[in-house]
């Protein structure tokens, strides 16, 4: 590690960067043992909203509440407008790429992206050549990764163009601090986070097929309460106002979809699908899938239903192709990246694989695949053993990983045992493309509680924070 | 030559189902090497079925019943013209990307024993015909059988031709080879107008891709290029993207009935 971390509150001589002198006077204000009750309040408060989630591989109960931090992120006006056009061009480009690569393949052609890396790629869904979606968008539902590690570097982590979670714990978190500290709310103009669910109606309304009479008739499809993720689907059906159903309760008929209710059949025009592509409809995918809904995929392809996201958008956040994305909007919107990418070696490459091996000490192994900080060595917290083990790895499988430097997260004041003190973080804002993209101003930030710590996973002992995004 | 098609079918579902759904892939349409007559499929739900182009160009339906019998009977029927082109099928509008075809699947695996000869043989021009039409051999010879059944001991060898392998290990072998030579190559159901002894169930074969030529198609059971005998049904990466009939559910393969594939004249 070289660079001290940028620290969010606190400029490089000691004082107060400008977005967070309120908060500060706030917490100058504050009594002795005030944020330990506020955070003990805090605690109960999603204890009785229900908010758990499970920990894959855990043996020791299932289910378990992300730790909340009472302190929230604050971001000025300025630099969330630079990060939300960075985070806008990003998703039109990818959604560009999609459409693309489901058609004429133009990228391909003009040798931009290697043929063989998105054509043999296991996330490339050949189901959706020649599909036209509504209004030609394939990922809807977007959250976006970032770090930041200086006043004005943000990098994008990772672009989570399948069926991003946690938008539910950005309004748990808003709707904590608003009865834990309204105050603040009174000295802050903060933009609210709180009408994403209406948009997210709103975005899944427009992508509806066309000739319906009415609103359209929207669902969320869940896999059912074992999943982790379980509660957000709840969660966001009840706030959307759509139903909440399993596989089980939608059937095709005479190629429409159908939903059972009490009172008979209900046509379905629009799904929020949180199923994988494989376990989607076993008429076209995997055939064994008890989760999906037989002929799905085909009342899709006769455009008869809106599936929301598409299948098939994982090929364009696949981790392989993540180094093209700086490509992929230059060709598509003829526009440097506002963004940057996190410089990303290529191990099936001999130089850079050497050179990986000889530092993995400092750096940061992801498997191409994984997701949640599974399957990942991050090289400073790493044991010798554990980087002999990714060693072999790497070398049996080099296509296998990416390997990226170890960057200095940002750090926040986060609310620890010994008081306040600076945590790193990252950022997840929720952006929904329908008949325009609209980027909730916010989104969750995710802190690594330990001290030192870069793994800001709840899988991996991380928490979450509100994120603040002034108004002007 | 004018083919005059019937194909019966049945697909056993299970008793006492709440519904049932099938993918149906046995519609042929009309191209370089056929135009379609008449055409019709009959079967419970047709009526009201979903038809759409799925994502390799074929005419799919999407047909679904409610309280079906245990048993779905499905009767295909129809008249096509067919034209003997030597097996080229060319290009046709609105086709997907050849290099899509390089992609190789769970069925497609490229036997060592069939590519190893053709390494290092020129790929392209008339080099590449011919090295099509070697693969084409190869495969006859690998998949025949040929090969390893000389030796088996008391295996004879009319015991290994009983058990010929079907029209779709052919087809897969030689897609296999060719994909793994770089060579897009993609999977063919179809009717088989033959004198004599005719297929029980449809026929398959492969077509390869040619930058100058186009779709060529290659018959490696018959060990020939498709002929005006050969009516093209559906085109995909493997036997599962053009399978004629998904369903769900279903219990055992789809059984066929009746079949006639006739000159009609």
């Amino acid at each position: 590690m070289s660079a001290t971390p940028f620290d969010e509150m606190h400029n490089a001589d000691g004082s107060i960067r400008e977005p967070y002198l309120i908060l500060e006077d706030w917490l100058k204000g504050q009594p002795p043992q005030a944020l330990s009750y506020m955070s003990a309040d805090a605690e109960s408060l999603f204890r009785r909203l229900g908010i758990t989630f499970a920990v894959y591989g855990s043996n020791e109960g299932t289910e378990k509440l992300i730790p909340f931090d009472i302190i929230p992120r604050i971001i000025s006006a300025l630099e969330w407008r630079k990060l939300s056009r960075g985070i806008e061009q990003r998703v039109r480009a990818l959604n560009a790429f999609l459409y693309d690569i489901y058609h004429r393949q133009e990228i391909l052609k003009a040798g931009r992206v290697p043929e063989k890396l998105i054509l043999n790629n296991s996330a490339f869904c050949p189901q959706m050549m020649g599909l036209d979606p509504a209004r030609g968008i394939y990922s809807h539902i977007i959250g976006t990764d970032i770090v930041r590690t200086g006043p004005d570097d943000f990098y994008v982590l990772e672009d989570n163009l399948r069926t991003p979670s946690g938008v539910s714990y950005m309004l748990e978190n808003r709707e904590a601090m608003l009865q834990l500290a309204p105050e603040l709310f009174q000295r802050y103009k903060v933009a609210p986070v709180e009408t994403y669910p209406e948009t997210l109606r709103r975005t899944m309304e427009s992508v509806a097929p066309g000739g319906i009479h009415g609103s359209p008739n929207l669902v969320v499809l869940t896999p059912g309460i074992h999943n982790s993720a379980y509660f957000e689907h709840s969660f966001l059906a009840d706030q959307m106002g759509a139903m909440l159903c399993e596989g089980q309760d939608l059937f095709v008929e005479n190629g429409k979809v159908y939903m059972r209710t009490t009172t008979g059949p209900e046509r379905v025009d629009v799904i929020y699908r949180r199923i994988d592509d494989d376990f989607l409809d076993p008429l076209t995918f995997r055939p064994d899938s008890m989760l999906g809904v037989p002929g799905l995929f085909d009342a899709y392809r006769a455009g008869n239903v809106t599936l929301v996201n598409a299948p098939g958008t994982g090929i364009a956040d696949d981790k392989a192709v993540y180094v093209y994305v700086p490509e992929i909007i230059e060709f598509y919107l003829g526009e440097k990246a506002l963004l940057k990418n996190v410089p990303t070696y290529n191990c099936t490459n001999d130089d850079e694989r050497a050179y990986v091996l000889e530092h993995l000490g400092e750096l940061v192994v992801k498997e191409v695949h994984g997701s949640g900080g599974y399957g990942m060595l991050v090289g400073p917290a790493s044991t010798k053993a554990q980087r002999e083990e990714f060693k072999r790895r790497i070398l049996a499988r080099p296509d296998n990983y990416i390997v990226q430097p170890t960057l200095a997260l940002s750090t926040c004041p986060t609310f620890v045992e010994k008081g306040i003190a600076p945590r790193h973080v990252d950022l997840r804002p929720y952006v929904l493309v329908g008949d325009d993209v609209r980027i909730t101003p916010g989104g969750l930030t995710r802190v690594a509680l330990k001290r030192g710590s870069l793994v800001v996973n709840s899988s991996q002992g991380g928490g979450t924070k509100d994120t603040w995004v002034l108004e002007d | 030559m004018q083919i005059a098609i019937r194909h019966k079918l049945s697909l056993a579902l299970g008793q006492g189902i709440a519904r049932s759904v099938q993918h149906v892939l046995l519609t042929p349409l009309t191209g370089p090497t056929q135009t379609v007559r008449e055409w019709s499929i009959d079967m419970p739900g047709i009526g009201k079925a979903a038809s759409f182009i799925d994502a390799f160009g074929n005419r799919a339906h999407l047909v679904s019943q409610t309280r079906p019998e245990g048993e779905l009977t499905i009767s295909v029927a129809g008249i096509v013209d067919t034209i003997d082109r030597n097996g080229v099928v060319g290009r046709v509008p609105g086709d997907i990307p050849p290099a899509l075809y390089r992609r190789p699947t769970a069925l497609t695996k490229a036997a060592g024993s069939i590519t190893s000869k053709f390494r290092s043989t020129p790929k392209t021009g008339q080099d590449r015909i011919a090295l099509l039409h070697g693969l084409m051999a190869r495969v006859a010879e690998v998949v025949g059988g040929g090969e390893q059944s000389q030796s088996q001991d008391g295996q004879s060898q009319s015991q290994a031709q009983a058990a010929k392998p079907p029209a779709a290990d052919y087809a897969h072998a030689f897609i296999g080879a060719a994909r793994a030579l770089d060579i897009p190559a993609r999977y063919v159901t179809g009717y088989l107008y033959a004198e004599g002894d005719e297929p029980a169930a449809l026929h398959a074969w492969a077509e390869a891709w040619d930058g100058g030529l186009g779709w060529i198609g290659f018959d490696p059971l018959l060990l020939l290029c498709p002929t005006d005998r050969h009516v093209r049904v559906a085109v995909g990466l493997d036997a599962v993207t053009t399978m004629p009939v998904r369903s769900i559910p279903v219990v055992g393969e789809p059984q066929v009935l009746s079949m006639s594939v006739e000159a009609a004249q």
